[in-house]
């Protein structure tokens, strides 16, 4: 199994925001407030293609980097959904899974509105891939050709 | 089977790295002490390119998918060698496709290099072996034990170092059934190791023993 393979993206959702209940005069009245916020949404997969499913999800705020200010597991495509509170500046998100993950960064403004994605995976194509093992291919095929040589020409 | 940066806390990726160094010191001095030191560099430099590129080819097995390690190969192959060309092939690995990290390159060293090394110490006696079956057992058992050595080092590193926030249950899961996927694996490789092997005695029997 490889790792990577976490991309961010940053998606606007629904959400309950609050539940209000009003005094005593209604006595089992309750209200729902419903807004639109803005939430992260996270994809992981393996570079295979594969989605990390039930894997561990840590959302580390932005002025602790060693606590997780949030925890989760994904669900069966990959996807985890959180909405950071207030705090500007960079968040860190880390997937992972029997120990394969890969860790995100989320940039939230000071505006409290805008959120950036700053670090998503680095996707190579098929062709990137194959140009580069050649290359790492190469390079060894030479080191043993300069090695075979540099014997055979010394006299012995 | 390669652990990534950010996964293990600090102090493990500094006893890896410290592994990694005395096991590399130790494999370049008994390299070193060879009459030709640089009679072994043409096939360690193929089989770093070999096992570079290993790690490339996905296995599915359901439900996951695994990829070749060749811990055993490159033991039996390169004797000494191994531990030095899994170092060079595990930061190429690192650097051009991001499969393990930089931090992390120690500790998956050691997991990948003392099971090569058990290996070699396996095999030494290969050369010396008059019955073919018993040369193909050893061959096997050697390449399959190198790739269950690997994946237990792997295991107990990442439950050593397992963080406190992490649901610990669900992570020991995921860990066993990852290293359950590779029992395939740890048999095919044994395949492999006993077929290269048991060719090499028959065609190229100082091969084996120069190591």
């Amino acid at each position: 199994m490889s790792e990577r393979g976490i991309v961010l993206s940053v998606t606007v959702k629904a959400l309950v925001a609050a539940l209000l209940l009003t005094g005593p005069a209604a006595a089992h009245g309750a209200f729902v407030d419903v807004g639109a916020t803005e939430a992260v949404a996270i994809h992981a997969r393996y570079d295979t293609g594969e989605p990390m499913a039930g894997a561990q999800v840590s959302v580390f705020a932005p002025d602790d980097p060693a606590h997780p200010w949030l925890t989760g597991v994904t669900d069966a495509d990959g996807g985890f959904v959180f909405v950071p509170d207030e705090r500007a500046g960079q968040w860190a998100v880390q997937v992972r899974q029997a120990g394969h993950g890969a860790i995100g960064y989320v940039a939230v403004g000071t505006d409290g509105a805008a959120i950036t994605v700053t670090a998503a995976s680095t996707d190579l194509s098929w062709a990137q891939r194959l140009l580069m093992a050649a290359s790492v291919i190469w390079g060894c095929i030479g080191t043993a050709l300069y090695f075979r040589r540099a014997r055979t020409a010394e006299p012995a | 089977m390669h652990i990534p940066d950010g996964i293990l806390p600090l102090g493990l990726t500094l006893g890896g790295w410290a592994v990694a160094a005395g096991l590399t010191a130790l494999s370049l001095n008994r390299i070193a002490a060879q009459p030709d030191p640089r009679e072994g560099l043409p096939r360690a430099s193929m089989m770093t390119a070999a096992f570079f590129a290993a790690s490339l080819i996905h296995i599915p097995v359901p439900p996951s998918s695994v990829h070749l390690m060749l811990p055993g190969l490159m033991g039996a192959m390169l004797g000494w060698y191994a531990m030095p060309a899994i170092l060079i092939g595990l930061a190429f690995q690192a650097v051009m496709f991001g499969h393990g990290g930089l931090t992390t390159l120690g500790v998956n060293a050691v997991i990948l290099g003392l099971p090569a090394l058990v290996a070699f110490g396996l095999t030494r006696g290969l050369g010396h072996m008059t019955q073919r079956a018993a040369a193909a057992i050893l061959g096997f058992a050697t390449g399959a034990g190198a790739v269950l050595l690997a994946v237990a080092l792997f295991a107990a590193t990442l439950l050593a170092g397992l963080p406190a926030h992490l649901d610990a249950g669900a992570e020991r899961a995921a860990i066993t059934a990852l290293a359950l996927a590779h029992l395939p694996l740890a048999l095919a490789e044994g395949m492999v190791v006993a077929a290269i092997l048991g060719f090499l005695r028959r065609t190229n029997p100082e091969m084996i023993g120069a190591r």
